[in-house]
């Protein structure tokens, strides 16, 4: 199955890599939405069909953290799952996004490897 | 900065240019390290949370466009190259910060990182810079590098 995956990262070097290591990976993608804040990214998700979302903590605008918290109030994160990639590596923090409903955290730089352990992990595969 | 901190330091320094450009660092003595051209690119990130602190990593102009090849995996004639060149070394500081945080500290306490920034400086600058306690010097690939961390107590 073709995945549509959402890229909310404000860095397009980052959504570039990670375009190209889901390719690496081996990872069946179907169409790749690229946003460069949260709030575009919300609005994305809540117009298209999305499969699965990467988005990092860290963006002006809106960051991670609160698209979570936006998506989970609008009842989308049930639906779709979050894939954190992060510069952190808080134990702590992480433990605090799985709780607000993240389903996996891959911190940066990330090989092809782990973002294909990762995925399969969360879709199911 | 004691040895060992100085040594971790290199270390996370060294592993992200390897890990997300696939170029190779080495620490210098800041008496070594020469300046290369007069136009450089500086960028910064700060931190607050846990502790609070700033990091800057300084490299000459002609740089920025090798790692931005290096980390999109392209050839240096790619026309993403020059458009990214600045947000690449935005990314290679976040990494780096991000690391150093949890290294240098805790993997319990939790850092807010600021949204990196980047702006050009010129040889006298760069000199400034290097003389600065808390800056380390550093040769990637043949270029010059400066790394500043600041903490504060």
């Amino acid at each position: 199955m073709a995945y549509n995956i959402l890229v909310v990262d404000d860095s397009a070097v980052v959504r570039a890599v990670i375009k190209k290591t889901l390719t690496l990976a081996g990872i069946d993608v179907g169409q790749i939405f690229n946003a460069e804040n949260g709030q575009i990214g919300l609005d994305i998700a809540a117009s298209e069909w999305i499969d699965l979302i990467f988005a990092d903590i860290n963006m002006p605008i809106m960051g991670g953290i609160e698209m979570v918290e936006r998506l989970s109030e609008e009842g989308l994160l049930s639906t779709i799952p979050i894939i954190i990639v992060s510069t952190e590596g808080s134990v702590t923090r992480i433990a605090e996004l799985k709780k607000k409903g993240v389903a996996a955290y891959v911190r940066k730089p990330f090989t092809p490897e782990s973002i294909r352990e990762v995925v399969a992990q969360v879709m199911g595969d | 900065m004691d040895a060992e901190r100085i040594e971790l330091i290199e270390n996370v320094f060294c592993d992200v240019f390897e890990n997300l450009a696939f170029m190779f660092g080495e620490p210098i003595s800041k008496d070594g390290l020469e300046v290369n051209g007069n136009e450089h690119t500086q960028a910064h990130i700060s931190f607050d949370g846990a502790r609070t602190g700033e990091i800057m990593l300084i490299v000459s102009d002609d740089m920025c466009p090798e790692i931005a090849a290096n980390v999109l995996g392209v050839d240096p004639d790619d026309e993403q190259v020059n458009e990214l060149a600045g947000d690449a070394l935005r990314e290679m500081i976040n990494i780096i910060c991000g690391r150093l945080l949890t290294d240098l500290e805790s993997k319990n306490l939790v850092f807010d990182l600021s949204v990196p920034e980047i702006k050009n400086i010129n040889s006298q600058e760069w000199s400034v810079w290097l003389k600065k306690e808390g800056s380390l010097g550093f040769i990637v690939d043949e270029y010059p590098v400066i790394l500043y961390l600041h903490m504060e107590d």
